[in-house]
């Protein structure tokens, strides 16, 4: 065998990483009930927060996420979080019900360990 | 059979002026390490502490409570106790902080940690005696509160029987 | 209940450093494992127009057919059977059904049917499979795994009339349906195409051309902080923030350097592995040119409803569903593979 194949060879390497992935990231669409209804990228992230202070407390508010990406026309965002922050985040935008007293939801429309995900959604795929 | 399982948190009251000890109740540290918990951990933590949480026993002379919470989330639970900073009876507001003693999965091991604890504490405190004679008065005190042998076993079969139970 | 609120599903990474020069490099046989790809993205550093040939190449990629409301008995039809099935090639998949709640339709080029079924459908249909993985214990999905080529499963065997006799009598299956055929293409798929209602469609391309774009070192990058970036570049996200900034801490990886351009070239629709396949060879070739940028990376998102993710593995998708592959190809023949999946999938190969 030449030496050259052999350094080839030598090269290769498999891992296999488990769970590893340090961010969850997360795709919502905020519904309100008042589609003229603006907010801004602040506005959103502070009214995540007072979602996640209502249900987990102070220690909840203190949650670490990102707000990557917003479309102020279709109210819909991509959110980072740490994964362990990641079931404390889901379940207090679940649990938001309303923004300046008029009713709202929080649709999750996506939920991936990888932000590269979250561009390929073969759900969005359009044939007519 | 399987038992509900449950943590106990020996938790010492500690207030700067020993008098105002007197004055709490049960009922009156329940509701702080409800508000505590519910500010800290919000609806969440609130709920969980309203499922078996209770205040199992309070010395009021001591300052001893002990805390029972669901085994499962009584980390969670715990982390709220540091923030708290008085505890409010019907009239006064008592300014204190909860020092957790011990961690039990029975009252049973709680009470034997207890006994040695004070035990271990009295030896601390013995040698800062003035003189001979507040050290006898000390001496006599604890020889008339101590228990005679057939009831002290009666008790220990009493915190046995506490044990046991299934809630 | 529980308590745990920081635990999180399930997910797998596996990187592969390897050099296509090294015979024994499996790079051709995990890209042909992969049978229903969605999206593939290409990240062209250092270029601000896609040389002709991978221009022309990426408008070449085979169209496919949209089959409206296909009975999928139609799939045992022995016309199509003979001339798609059994030479092999043919890729078809349910469309607009959702794998956590509808029933899926896979047909893979090795002549196997799967079908994902409701617990309901799977005791109408008769025949058999094994429970879902991810949630065997409660038994409410089945998979039907179906080799078409096998002896018992040829029109008039036993097999064949029962699936038949199943699909056709018993479990009304309809569904809107995407197929393709390579090499043959449209002419292999007429005795379906003759029935129904369908419509043709080639796979979209767009092209976005970046400026002043912020790079890590690839070769040193760990790969999660990687593909975060290759998914911000992807997603357009903004990475010009600092740590302290209140909406987003989203920063390039250290060390970084900056790109004067780059372009990014995508296409979506049902993507064949042999087209793919072609593509690497034309980006190889793309890299071999001097003065041009050291590396290319290309992305391919599989289809998130697929019963299957790579060769006959099962795929599943409750939260993520993600399946997809990261190549990054280098100047010196060297790659960096990454292969991702969600919660439960079985590892990839």
């Amino acid at each position: 065998m030449k030496p050259v194949d052999k350094k080839e060879e030598s090269s290769y390497q498999r891992v296999v990483l488990k769970n590893a992935s340090p961010y969850h990231y997360l795709k919502v669409h905020l519904v309100l009930e008042n589609e003229t209804t603006r907010l801004s990228a602040v506005e959103l992230k502070q009214f995540i927060i007072t979602g996640l202070k209502n249900l987990h407390g102070e220690v909840g508010a203190a949650l670490n996420f990102d707000v990557l990406k917003y479309d102020d026309d279709t109210l819909t965002a991509l959110l980072r979080v740490y994964s362990k922050g990641l079931v404390k985040l889901w379940s207090s935008l679940t649990l938001l019900g309303s923004y300046q007293n008029q009713a709202c939801a929080f649709r999750v429309l996506q939920v991936s360990p990888f932000l590269l995900a979250l561009s390929g959604n073969s759900r969005e795929l359009q044939l007519d | 059979m399987v038992r509900v399982k449950s943590r106990y948190l020996l938790c010492e009251v500690n207030v700067s002026d020993k008098s105002q000890l007197l004055l709490l109740d049960d009922r009156a540290v329940a509701a702080t390490v409800r508000a505590a918990v519910a500010r800290t951990h919000g609806d969440y933590g609130a709920a969980l502490c309203s499922i078996r949480f209770s205040v199992k026993y309070l010395n009021a002379h001591t300052g001893i409570v002990l805390l029972r919470f669901p085994k499962r989330c009584y980390r969670l639970l715990w982390s709220a106790l540091p923030f708290i900073t008085s505890i409010e009876t019907r009239s006064h507001k008592i300014p204190c902080f909860l020092n957790c003693l011990h961690v039990g999965g029975t009252i049973r091991t709680c009470q034997k940690f207890l006994i040695k604890y004070n035990t271990q504490q009295l030896h601390r405190m013995l040698p800062k005696c003035k003189d001979e004679e507040e050290k006898q008065h000390i001496r006599k005190a604890i020889l008339n509160c101590s228990l005679a042998g057939e009831t002290k076993e009666a008790f220990e079969e009493e915190s046995e029987s506490e044990e046991d139970e299934v809630e | 209940m529980s308590a745990e609120l920081d635990r999180t599903p399930r997910n797998l990474l596996l990187c592969e450093q390897s050099s296509l020069l090294d015979e024994k490099n499996r790079l051709s046989a995990q890209v042909q494992q992969l049978h229903f790809s969605y999206k593939v993205s290409v990240l062209l550093p250092e270029c601000s127009s896609a040389p002709s040939h991978l221009d022309s190449l990426l408008s070449s990629f085979s169209s496919f057919y949209l089959i409206r409301n296909l009975p999928i008995y139609e799939l045992l039809d022995k016309d199509f059977l003979q001339k798609a099935v059994y030479p092999g090639g043919v890729y078809g998949l349910s469309y607009r059904t959702r794998i956590d709640e509808d029933n899926c339709v896979a047909l893979m080029p090795n002549g196997h049917l799967c079908l994902s079924l409701d617990k309901d459908s799977f005791e109408l249909l008769g025949f058999e499979g094994k429970p879902c993985r991810f949630n065997h214990r409660s038994r409410s999905r089945f998979v039907v795994s179906i080799d078409l080529t096998d002896s018992s499963m040829a029109p008039g065997g036993r097999g064949y009339l029962r699936l038949l006799a199943g699909l056709r009598s018993r479990l009304h299956l309809h569904t809107d349906f995407l197929l393709s055929h390579h090499p043959g293409g449209r002419a292999c798929l007429q005795p379906l195409l003759l029935r129904y209602d369908w419509s043709e469609h080639t796979p979209e391309v767009s092209r976005c051309h970046l400026t002043n774009l912020s790079c890590p070192v690839l070769q040193s990058c760990d790969p999660h902080s990687l593909l975060e970036w290759l998914g911000t570049v992807d997603a357009d996200v903004s990475r010009e923030n600092s740590s302290s900034s209140f909406l987003s801490s989203l920063v390039c990886p250290d060390p970084n350097t900056t790109l004067s351009s780059a372009l990014r070239v995508s296409v979506c629709g049902l993507l064949l592995p042999p087209d793919i396949h072609r593509l690497i060879q034309e980006l190889r070739h793309y890299l071999e040119r001097p003065l041009l940028g050291s590396w290319v990376s290309l992305t391919v998102h599989g289809f998130v409803d697929s019963p299957v993710s790579w060769g006959d593995s099962e795929h599943g998708v409750l939260r993520g569903g993600e399946n997809f592959y990261t190549l990054l190809m280098f100047h010196d023949h060297s790659y960096q593979l990454h292969l991702a999946t969600g919660a439960h999938d079985t590892c990839p190969p």
